[in-house]
């Protein structure tokens, strides 16, 4: 029944365009090609659209980047305040002494991450690919 | 035909959106952020390994800390007391050793037996505060000459000839780290996996059709600076002022102590060191990076071919990078403009 209809479909389809060729067809197959190999080629790093909490071994969550709110993660010393704020995300504020991460500031692009050591919470920004597998620092 | 053409376009579709068949594990060892990537293994089985080395990290941590009690902490007390020569284990005696050479290549620039001073600026902590600096105290520190040459091994025991020798593993731990993970993955017949241990990267294989990719931190922004392709077998290490360091009056203090004056190096950001297969290469993408850090700008290519290293990355303190030939080949900047800032190091 279902096939009957998608073939039903597909001959209607093909039928109100008699032209599409080969050679058409060959061209679609050719332009899709090329925008897929060059968006992976090109598209390097991406701004992120979601970004990933862990906490110690454990992935807390994933979450949307286009949103306005704080989130309250609970680490090795006490809490941390997570900012998101349309498409950029910070840690806000922080039990450690140091505050690097606090000082770390927005993240925007995929791939970035911010670290807090001492809680043992990280965030890290995801895309369609990643500009690299891992960060030296 | 038609349908074949689509039938080619569906199939390149869903085999782009296939996930990959990729492991990513973090935890916090070593006071840092550890993480290990397997590619093209089953889930469990490199889920298991992987929790395997991090829980061999562990251990090795707990026995080589610096200022918790651990075998390397009981090793210094007995040194401190001048006692009789202590019994250590055999890789601990192999640690102490490879050290040492690494310590009297560098000409004590790499210095693991200057506990005493890394403690008195307050970076034998987990978190960092500004200390009260008496220049007194740091000159009789110095003064005290603590060398790695000063450590007497023999017959499975170790005694100090100096008192005032206290180990410091810090800047040799993370390398050596890497080293055995990658001794454990090939154990198990992975062939493809990137470990980082709080920066220090090693490469095994490939991620998928391409080389492992890292990015190298910018040492005052939360972003890549530059990203750099890892061929299997190879390790890279950086020692920069940004990652553990406080602020006292406006001025930077970071972890790198320069043995010889007995305060923290200066007027540098980052060296990167790129470290080709070896067997030692995590430990030395960890311990060479340090020598070109302390080093006077002008002696750091020097420094750098002393230590063995070819390719290397020095970002000064005013922003200015120099680059080493080979390097400059491998690295890409994440930031046109960037390539204002570089100069290329001639051989």
């Amino acid at each position: 029944m279902l096939r009957k209809f998608s073939l039903n479909l597909k001959k209607s389809f093909f039928n109100q365009h008699p032209k599409l060729l080969l050679g058409d067809w060959l061209i679609i197959l050719f332009s899709t090609l090329s925008v897929i190999l060059m968006f992976q080629q090109f598209w390097v790093t991406t701004p992120a659209s979601q970004f990933k909490i862990r906490q110690g071994n454990e992935i807390v969550g994933i979450f949307d980047l286009n949103q306005s709110r704080e989130l309250r993660i609970k680490g090795a010393l006490g809490e941390s305040h997570i900012s998101i704020q349309n498409g950029r995300v910070r840690f806000k504020q922080s039990p450690c002494s140091n505050q690097y991460c606090v000082h770390q500031g927005w993240l925007t692009r995929a791939g970035q991450v911010a670290i807090c050591l001492p809680n043992q919470i990280s965030l890290q920004l995801m895309g369609a690919k990643n500009a690299y597998d891992s960060l030296n620092y | 035909m038609r349908l074949l053409s689509l039938l080619a376009i569906c199939l390149l579709i869903t085999s782009c959106t296939k996930p990959e068949p990729i492991h990513n594990t973090q935890s916090y060892v070593f006071g840092t952020l550890v993480e290990i990537t397997i590619y093209g293994e089953p889930e469990e089985e490199a889920q298991e390994l992987a929790g395997e080395i991090i829980r061999d990290f562990q251990a090795l941590h707990n026995r080589l800390h610096a200022w918790r009690a651990s075998e390397i902490k009981s090793l210094n007390n007995a040194f401190k007391r001048g006692s009789l020569p202590a019994t250590i284990q055999p890789d601990i005696a192999a640690i102490i050793s490879d050290a040492t050479t690494l310590s009297i290549q560098s000409k004590d620039a790499f210095n693991p037996a200057i506990g005493n001073l890394i403690n008195y600026w307050g970076f034998q902590n987990d978190e960092f505060k500004p200390i009260k600096i008496d220049d007194n105290k740091i000159k009789k520190l110095v003064a005290n000459n603590p060398h790695m040459v000063d450590i007497v091994v023999k017959d499975g025991k170790a005694s100090s000839q100096n008192p005032h020798v206290q180990l410091d593993l810090g800047g040799y731990a993370k390398g050596y780290a890497l080293d055995n993970a990658l001794q454990t993955l090939r154990k198990h017949g992975v062939r493809n996996a990137l470990i980082n241990i709080g920066g220090n990267i090693i490469a095994l294989g490939k991620h998928g059709d391409k080389p492992w990719r890292v990015g190298i931190q910018h040492p005052r922004k939360p972003s890549a600076i530059a990203t750099l392709d890892l061929d299997s077998g190879w390790a890279v290490g950086t020692s920069g002022d940004y990652q553990r360091y406080f602020m006292l009056k406006g001025k930077r203090y970071c972890h790198i102590i320069d043995p010889a004056t007995g305060y923290p190096a200066t007027g540098i950001q980052a060296v990167t060191v790129l470290i080709p297969p070896q067997t030692n290469a995590g430990t030395l993408s960890d311990v060479t990076s340090k020598p070109i850090f302390i080093a006077n700008p002008n002696q750091r290519a020097k420094v750098a071919q002393e230590m063995g290293v070819e390719n290397f990355l020095v970002i000064e303190s005013d922003d200015k990078i120099s680059i080493s030939a080979d390097m400059a080949k491998r690295i890409k900047w994440t930031d046109d403009a960037t390539a204002k800032y570089v100069t290329q190091i001639q051989p």
